[in-house]
């Protein structure tokens, strides 16, 4: 049995690889992610899964539904660290099975594999707290920079964490983006991880988008409006129907499939189908009570959602619920 | 600590300094190695320099005192052993006097182990005292602490001092502080046993009557505890006199958590009685819980349920518990019915044929379709049970239905339950009745939603195939599973392989290889790589079970050509089943 596999079987039982095994982890995840592309290409038969957020627990749930990586190709959004208790473990085995098994999963990067975010939300924490030293958050952040920032199926199907952004026309003109650097504050990376789809109509005129292309992938997130409007949360557009219809037209493509927002369903169509929101950390925080879901493409591009429920009590490790004391009682 | 330039004791002197560092992790790591630095000290200044310097060190964090009071119970040793162990009380005294109920419990444990340890003399002479001091403290936390260490004392005291014993705890029982009480409830058990019979009942049993009407219901809650201890104590008559009314009163008590703590002990209580006596006195007060305002005090009995009536005859049963058990089945609380699905089944065999017919079915029918899955799959996982009473036929009949329909259950965890009953259910059919009840659903899981299902359906098979045989398998089970091969979804026809290969080791030689193995060949041109890795797998699976000219002429040529596939995973598991080929094959 090689390193990888033992290391993937060790992940699996959610215990931490050595801060050592760690490094050569991510170096040899670094080869692979450098050659992939801005959009990376992928072969339908393919299941696609939103957030996960460290739920690692959950994260066995989803594979207990939609079949083990190899047997069921993967493709996940991004958002696979921070707020959840199992950061670590959660994007180390989805790393060692990226680097077993390069054709069989591809990640992308979502708005919370960043250097800023993750001090905030949580993985920097639990790095320091497991290991006693930042250098395992420093070697996974290091690889945050390399995940490509969306994918396309059969070129039919577009794959981003947030949305659109209003700097990007072409899925080309993504493909010319240099994604290898923290994710910036604006411009069409960042819009891509960070912008949202919006229902309420908004006026045309009132925003005027500014900035590359760079930013808006990873943020936006697509609402129903027509045209583009400012995003609450700082980052990234909302973007409306038009939008979403026009990208779709123009790059010949039947379906935008993103994350990035809680959907109590677990998914959520909008734009007449044109867009789908898909997000697979169910309970989020332990405590939304929403359920998740994925989605699972065979190989003629039928669609089909699985819909799953958390993990047991039972089915997870430490930190199990204390017993109460006997003065609740 | 002087250097005596030994290099080997070097670490021990860090220890020994970081005991006095200002770190309070260093101080607790140094505690926690109490035993290594005794060990290099040696006994004699262990106990004239290591003992004195922890004896002023009880003003620390609660977590070291804690680490202190656990690692000075293993301590007897380390001082010189037994004649020399009366050096550790007095930092544990100090240490069961403390603010902090953990640091206090530990101590007394520890208080304990080395008191049991001490010679006769050193008990009367050093342990008794000081269980005497602590009982008369002025502060309530070394009265509470005393409690706990009667039961060590006791059996080594001599007779004036044991009544002296005896008098201090009663003095403690009525103790002003409702603390005190709480201890001495808690503890009434455990120094019951240590105690003459005469004593018992004489002295013991009125203090226990005065805990049982304290007016604090955490003092009555923990008095409740001691019935089970005291009634195995006491002659028959001795407990249905003072005992019985005591636990028959407490199930009426008005606090709820009295009520919850009776219905945990009520079965110890029955086994302590006997069945005749359980039968006349204690099915009203059971009954009474049974059919308690509170759901918790339900659950609590409702999973005593079983337990408690194997001590009935069966009469008492389905005229006292039966009714409060349909009851409960409807109750309005998902926890009570969960609780009592976990457990009602087991009322079969003592219900007997007839009753269970008449009134359990009704019951686990109407569990089995409960909105609550933990209550159907609590259900379904003690169904054996009920086989044995029953019978086949009437199961069939009767929890047939509600199982076929469980089958399609929305929870994929109820029908992963359903499907690992399978194989206990065909072998009480028999293959006939099976098929036409449950082979196609059966198949129906190679095409569930869910993964595991498909999974579980596979080794399903490979089950029902050992249960019916080579024959039955031809015909009732490789047709069918071979007709789903070309299912549209990859993931279909994954599943579809996985089950050959399961049942490849059941069936004979002419199906495997007339009928199995080319349609796994013809995978090996499927379209999507994931099919063609997998073909790869499964054929590395059947090469020990064909004969090598097979091997050679089928499963080889169809590896090697799957070792040239583009896509590297495909490439990998082909070559990784070649190496299982044998010798003569060379593979690039």
């Amino acid at each position: 049995m090689s390193d990888l596999d033992r290391w993937i079987e060790q992940l699996k039982n959610c215990e931490p690889l050595k801060e050592s095994e760690v490094k050569v982890l991510c170096e040899k995840a670094m080869e692979i992610l450098v050659e992939e592309s801005n959009v990376q290409r992928v072969d339908a038969p393919v299941t696609i899964c939103g957030d996960i957020h460290g739920q690692f627990y959950d994260l066995k749930e989803l594979f207990k539904v939609g079949g083990d990586c190899p047997q069921t190709n993967y493709l996940f959004m991004g958002d696979f660290v921070d707020r959840g208790f199992y950061s670590v473990e959660t994007f180390l085995l989805l790393l060692a099975l990226k680097v077993r098994y390069p054709d069989r999963i591809t990640l992308i990067r979502g708005n919370h594999e960043s250097r800023q975010i993750t001090q905030v939300y949580g993985f920097y924490d639990e790095c320091l707290r497991k290991y006693g030293s930042v250098n395992v958050w420093r070697y996974c952040t290091d690889i945050f920079d390399y995940l490509s920032l969306s994918a396309l199926i059969d070129n039919r199907i577009f794959c981003v964490h947030g949305g659109l952004s209003p700097t990007i026309t072409t899925v080309d003109q993504i493909r010319t983006i240099d994604r290898k650097q923290e994710v910036p504050h604006d411009g069409a990376m960042c819009d891509l991880l960070w912008s949202d789809p919006e229902i309420r109509t908004i006026d045309r005129k009132q925003e005027v988008p500014h900035d590359g292309a760079m930013c808006d992938l990873l943020w936006s997130d697509p609402e129903d409006i027509e045209g583009w409007g400012l995003s609450p949360r700082g980052a990234g557009y909302l973007f409306g129907g038009d939008i979403c219809a026009n990208f779709n037209s123009t790059n010949k493509l039947e379906l935008i499939c993103r994350a990035h927002q809680l959907v109590m369903e677990g998914f959520k169509w909008m734009f007449s189908e044109q867009l789908v929101t898909v997000w697979s950390a169910p309970n989020y925080c332990y405590r939304c009570g929403n359920v998740a879901a994925i989605l699972e493409l065979d190989e003629n591009l039928s669609k089909n959602f699985k819909v799953f429920e958390a993990a047991p009590q039972e089915t997870r490790g430490v930190p199990a619920k204390k017993a109460a004391p006997d003065y609740f009682l | 600590m002087e250097d005596n330039g030994d290099d080997s004791l070097y670490p021990i002197a860090i220890l020994i300094d970081e005991l006095k560092n200002e770190d309070v992790a260093l101080r607790l790591n140094s505690v926690k190695r109490l035993a290594t630095i005794a060990l290099a000290l040696g006994e004699e200044r262990t106990r004239k320099e290591l003992l004195p310097f922890l004896n002023e060190s009880n003003d620390d964090e609660d977590e070291v005192l804690l680490a202190m009071a656990e690692e000075l119970g293993k301590f007897v040793p380390y001082v010189g052993g037994p004649q020399h162990a009366a050096a550790l009380l007095v930092p544990l005294e100090s240490l069961s006097v403390v603010e902090e109920t953990v640091v206090r419990d530990k101590a007394v444990e520890s208080l304990s182990k080395v008191g049991a340890e001490l010679p006769e003399q050193t008990v009367a002479e050093a342990f008794i005292p000081l269980v005497k001091r602590l009982a008369t403290g002025e502060w309530f936390t070394a009265r509470v602490s005393s409690c706990g260490l009667f039961a060590t004392a006791y059996p080594r005291a001599t007779a004036p001092l044991r009544a002296e014993l005896r008098s201090l705890f009663g003095q403690l029982c009525h103790d002003e502080t409702p603390m005190v009480r709480r201890a001495a409830a808690q503890n009434l058990g455990k120094f019951a046993e240590t105690v003459e019979p005469e004593h018992i009942s004489r002295e013991l049993i009125p203090l226990f009557q005065d805990l049982t009407t304290d007016e604090q219901d955490s003092v009555r809650l923990l008095a409740v505890e001691a019935c089970g201890p005291l009634a195995r104590l006491l002659t028959k008559e001795d407990s249905v006199a003072s005992v019985l009314p005591v636990v028959q009163k407490f199930a009426q008590d008005k606090s709820w958590r009295v009520r919850y703590n009776v219905a945990q002990q009520l079965y110890q209580l029955c086994e302590a009685l006997g069945p005749e006596l359980s039968r006349t006195e204690l099915v009203p007060a059971f009954v009474k819980l049974l059919r308690d305002t509170e759901a918790e005090v339900r659950v609590a009995a409702a999973a005593k349920v079983s337990a408690f009536c194997k001590l009935l005859n069966n009469e008492a049963v389905i005229s006292a518990v039966l009714p409060c058990v349909k009851d409960l089945a409807a109750d309005s609380s998902q926890y009570v019915r969960s609780a009592l699905a976990s457990v009602v089944m087991e009322l079969a065999p003592v219900l007997g044929k007839a009753a269970t017919i008449d009134h359990l079915l009704p019951v686990f029918l109407s569990l089995l379709k409960d909105e609550f899955p933990d209550v159907r799959l609590n259900i379904i996982s003690k169904l054996d049970q009920v086989n044995q009473v029953i019978g086949i036929d009437l199961l069939a009949q009767s929890l047939l239905p509600a199982i076929e329909e469980l089958a399609d259950d929305k929870h994929w965890r109820v029908r992963l339950a359903i499907i690992e009953y399978i194989p206990l259910l065909a072998n009480q059919l028999g293959a006939e009745f099976f098929e036409e009840k449950l082979g196609p659903q059966c198949m129906k899981w190679l095409e569930d939603q869910v993964y595991s299902i498909r999974e579980a359906a596979t080794h399903n098979l490979q089950k029902l195939a050992k249960e019916f045989g080579q024959d039955w398998a031809k015909d009732h089970l490789v047709p069918q599973v071979l007709g789903m091969i070309h299912n549209p979804h990859y993931l279909y026809r994954m599943t579809i392989l996985v089950a050959i290969a399961a049942l490849a080791p059941v069936v004979s030689q002419d199906v495997l290889c007339n009928l199995m193995l080319p349609e796994v060949v013809k995978c090996a041109r499927d379209k999507v790589p994931n099919i063609k890795f997998n073909v790869a797998k499964m054929l590395e699976r059947l090469i020990p079970l064909v004969d090598s000219s097979v091997v050679e002429q089928t499963i080889q040529p169809c590896l090697l050509e799957l070792n040239e596939d583009p896509d590297m995973d495909v490439k990998f598991f082909a070559k990784q089943a070649l190496a299982r080929c044998g010798e003569g094959v060379t593979v690039q």
